[in-house]
């Protein structure tokens, strides 16, 4: 049947005259990183007073072998599937006339039950206004039983924190009187999800796997001007949120006994959950402003300042109803039922700004200067009510808390700039951070009601970018710092951080590029003994000569991490030591081979794909080799093939490695 | 060779004064028309271009000669032909070429962070990514285009999205340009940001955004990365760890770390690591981000 029906879409095409359309980058796989980026000019069009479209639309079918392995991880990782597809469109409509527009282009991605799917529309009239549009889905599975399955020895195969959800984010922008002076604009963002899964329902001495639906949503409104003139520019913009999210937890009131995560009985008894209503009911608001500021207001001197205020806030019900043989540990006590009542609001007022300036005092000279401030105050109470049922008794708590997380940030920060020839620029720079953070709980519990922290951090930055031609530049970077205060155990403390870049044109035909990264962070306080060191390394080529009918690209990164800090055990609170290791080989490469034109079929075939094989703490084997073809039919038509195969494989959880090949073909039509 | 391009330009230079443009042009100018004679594809190009307004519009400054608004005055380049005569911004340091596209791009929004940025600072010049001639836009807007140009500099960040657990960029349905501003933010590594001030990573996962009752402070102070990849991982969810507990105990370790301190070393639990049901903080903790009804972050 799928041959029939690759036969029945290709006869007619095959009757159609031979074109020389180069063909597309194939879309999807993995891109090698040297390839300059081309682009290709429409054909003129011919001179018309009638809208004129030009693009191209890939309809196709995907057929899938198959997945050897696990289905589920498959899903979490690629989760492509079988069926009729629009591959991809992307097409220009012109008005010679510019009546209602200049140009409509319209670019879509990869829809027909696809894991992700996009659409981008852009109009334009000059002078007039410019629109955009921006809609993104897309599909989030995830369910890996060796993240979270504490039953998983038990032989039950379950990720009880999974997910079976689409996202969807769209985006429409209008800017009125582009161009111009000063600019109105107006913009609409809005982000949802919804979906299913599986999560946990906590409760004293054991805790339950039970299925849950998951929506939220958040709209975002924005206006505001910008004013552009010669000397300075001002922008000035006004937005608010909305935001509403709903979770429910549900055990099926009918079903059977949930015994949870702990078999083990607690006081002789065994603990379970017979009935389980939880709901959450969100919902929030914000609003910003937004003001900022460029001027250059001699020819030695630029400004720049911004100032940022938000204030969203959040309003929670929790409703939970909940039987079965359940344990409250505070006071001994098993219960048959519950309802619990939570009520509670929040508030974050956030401010940030920053202000510098660029000074130019030599001709060899540049001195920037900025200063930068980040203040984040976030205050939460709730009010909660839990009665407690058996047939014995009745227990109402009731409880009141507070919150308050503070953090007010700054840094300044000066760099030198001098050119020391045509070819040889310098910086250097030093940096000075501070902030005080506190999170305070009310009333008081435990030894962690309440933290008070401060963050101090000399940095010193030195570097220098060299270009003794167009065809080589090479440039380097050191930053180094060292801290008497910082927030976390985690956090970069007396760190070294190194980046150095070459790019060397060896041919006309042949380019080179090297990347090289290195982060040592050590913490050495009693207590903590964080010991971080991460690098890595890349190297790049592209080789297109001129005259042959091919070419090819090919990046080869390899890195290594290593990471540890001490902690206590906390059962026995023994010292251990937290490692993390990570090498990892990663190369990608594509490679391009034309037939010549002029003859009456001149396709074209790609192949390469990616590779990423690590070791150490999470052994890892991930393979995307490709390859696909292009065949013109006509002037107007272009067949194509493309086979894929995804090969997935952990060291220490084989159960979740899988392999399966993927085919699709198709048709560009183009008009 | 040289005697012939020195004739085109002195017969292209007879020809100017016959252009109204041409004979307001200030002295050492030679108008776009001129400049059309030897380099008409680029003039061609340049004709599509978003740039072309500088060339015709009569309120600009630079009307009948964009080319030498950030070339030059072109009259002893178009005399004797040679390129060492005319100011060629491919030639020279990043901070130049700034200089010049900033002569008139200075005062726009896209500029406000570009003191943070750290193309700035490492000599990135504005036509590293823009092509001024060209009839596309400027800059490609094209999934796969953007993180192709990105990732010509960038190969190591590349790099980390062949891992398995990434976001989807390879697949062409995020850009660099999604999480980053190349033109510099208020936010750390050029983070876009969200509703005013908030990291760009909540336009998307607007449900992590909160406010919270009972707040993470990681999330706040160190943003997402603090426990995840963001450009991928061999680790399940992009975790910075293999083991779950691990990203936790790192920073919750029950062992203060004096003289200096820092936040969360809480008090021990008491959870016996050895069992598979305390190996995943999240399956308990599972509101990791900030929980709206429990301050230990269980529901």
């Amino acid at each position: 049947m799928k041959a029939l029906l690759i036969f029945a879409v290709g006869l007619p095409l095959l009757a159609q005259a031979p074109a020389t359309t180069p063909a597309p980058a194939p879309p999807g796989t993995a891109t090698s990183v040297a390839a300059p980026a081309t682009t290709t000019d429409a054909p003129s069009p011919v001179p018309s007073t009638e809208p004129v479209l030009t693009g191209w639309i890939d309809l196709g079918y995907r057929w899938s072998t198959g997945v050897d392995g696990s289905f589920d991880t498959y899903r979490s990782i690629i989760n492509l599937g079988s069926g009729p597809k629009l591959l991809g469109t992307d097409f220009t409509l012109t008005d010679p006339k510019h009546r209602w527009f200049d140009t409509i282009q319209v670019r879509a991605d990869t829809w027909g039950d696809e894991p992700s799917s996009s659409m981008h529309v852009e109009a334009k009239k000059s002078g007039m206004y410019d629109f955009n549009a921006d809609y993104r889905d897309f599909a989030y599975f995830n369910f890996l039983p060796s993240y979270a399955d504490p039953l998983l020895g038990t032989g039950v195969v379950l990720d009880e924190q999974s997910f079976d959800t689409r996202r969807k984010i769209a985006a429409l922008s209008l800017d009125i009187r582009p161009g111009h002076w000063w600019t109105p604009y107006f913009g609409w963002d809005h982000d949802s999800s919804g979906g299913t899964g599986a999560t946990v329902f906590v409760s004293d001495g054991n805790d339950y796997p039970v299925p849950n639906t998951l929506s939220d949503s958040t709209e975002l409104y924005r206006a505001g001007v910008r004013i552009e003139k010669p000397r300075f520019h001002v922008t000035l913009e006004e937005g608010g949120t909305t935001f509403k999210s709903g979770q429910s937890l549900y055990q099926n009131p009918q079903g059977s006994v949930n015994y949870g995560n702990v078999s083990a009985p607690i006081l002789g008894q065994t603990l379970d959950l017979t009935n389980l209503l939880a709901a959450y009911g969100i919902g929030g608001s914000s609003t910003y402003t937004k003001a900022l500021l460029t001027a250059n207001p001699t020819t030695w001197l630029d400004i720049y300042g911004q100032f940022l205020f938000s204030q969203p806030s959040s309003h929670v019900n929790y409703q939970q109803t909940d039987a079965g043989n359940l344990y409250l540990e505070s006071q001994v006590l098993f219960y048959s039922s519950e309802q619990n009542l939570i009520a509670a609001s929040s508030q974050q007022p956030h401010t940030s700004g920053s202000f510098g300036a660029e000074i130019r005092p030599f001709k060899r000279m540049r001195i920037v200067e900025s200063w930068l401030t980040d203040r984040l105050h976030s205050a939460g109470s709730s009010a909660g009510t839990q009665t407690l049922l058996n047939p014995y008794t009745e227990l109402p708590l009731s409880s009141l808390l507070a919150t308050t997380l503070a953090s007010d940030y700054s840094q300044e920060a000066i760099d030198v700039f001098y050119q020391a020839t045509s070819k040889l620029t310098l910086r250097a720079g030093y940096r000075y951070v501070w902030g005080d953070a506190s999170y305070v709980f009310l009333p008081p519990e435990g030894l962690a009601s309440m933290a008070e922290e401060q963050l101090r951090q000399n940095i010193g930055v030195g570097a220098a970018t060299f270009r003794p031609s167009q065809k080589i530049s090479v440039t380097g970077e050191f930053e180094g710092g060292t801290s008497s205060g910082v927030y976390f155990r985690t956090s970069l403390y007396n760190y070294q951080k190194v980046r150095a870049q070459v790019h060397y044109q060896v041919l006309r035909s042949l380019s080179v590029s090297a990347d090289f990264t290195l982060l040592n962070n050590q913490n050495p306080l009693a207590g903590t003994n964080y010991d971080y060191s991460a690098s890595q390394e890349s190297l790049s080529f592209y080789w297109s000569p001129h005259g042959k009918i091919f070419d090819i690209q090919g990046t080869y990164s390899r890195s290594d991490l290593k990471s540890n800090i001490s902690y206590l055990e906390p059962e026995t609170l023994t010292p251990q030591l937290s490692i993390y290791r990570d090498n990892a080989h990663t190369g990608s490469a594509l490679f391009d081979l034309n037939w010549p034109h002029g003859k009456r079929f001149a396709p074209k075939l790609a192949a390469g794909g990616s590779f990423f094989i690590s070791s150490g703490s999470q052994p890892t084997s991930y393979y995307q080799p490709t390859a696909k073809l292009w065949i013109p039919l006509g002037k107007h038509a272009t067949w194509f093939s493309e086979w894929q195969y995804y090969g997935y494989g952990e060291v220490f959880n084989l159960y979740e490695g899988f392999r399966t090949h993927l085919v699709t073909t198709g048709v560009r039509f183009m008009p | 060779m040289r005697w012939q391009i020195l004739a085109l330009g002195v017969t292209m230079l007879a020809a100017a004064p016959s252009r109204n443009v041409a004979q307001t042009l200030p002295a050492g100018y030679v108008g776009s028309q001129t400049c059309m004679a030897c380099h008409e594809d680029i003039y061609n190009a340049f004709e599509k271009s978003p740039h072309r307004p500088v060339d015709v519009d009569a309120k600009r400054e630079w009307a009948g000669r964009a080319c030498e608004s950030c070339h030059g005055p072109g009259q002893k380049h178009a005399e004797s032909g040679d390129p060492a005569l005319i100011r060629d911004p491919a030639n020279l340091a990043a901070g130049a070429v700034d200089k010049i596209c900033l002569t008139c791009h200075l005062n726009e929004p896209t500029q406000i962070g570009r003191l943070q940025s750290s193309h700035a600072h490492n000599q990135v010049s504005c036509i590293d990514c823009h092509k001024v001639h060209g009839s596309e836009p400027l800059v490609t807007r094209k999934a796969a285009a953007v993180n192709t140009l990105c990732a010509n500099c960038h190969s190591n960040e590349w790099a980390q999205f062949q891992r398995p657990f990434h976001h989807k960029l390879p697949e062409g349905d995020m850009t660099c340009v999604d999480c980053h501003d190349p033109h510099g933010s208020i936010r750390p590594v050029m983070l876009q940001s969200f509703a005013g001030n908030d990291p760009g990573c909540f336009k998307c996962h607007g449900d992590k955004r909160g406010p919270f009752t009972f707040e993470h402070a990681p999330v706040r102070f160190e943003g997402c990365q603090a426990c995840h990849e963001p450009h991928g991982s061999a680790n399940a969810r992009m975790l910075t760890r293999a083991n779950v507990r691990f990203v936790c105990l790192e920073c919750h370790a029950n062992l203060p770390s004096a003289p200096v301190k820092v936040m969360g070393v809480v008090p021990p639990a008491f959870h016996d690591l050895n069992l598979p049901l305390f190996q995943n903080c999240t399956v308990c903790h599972q509101k990791i981000h900030g929980s709206h009804v429990d301050r230990n972050l269980l529901k």
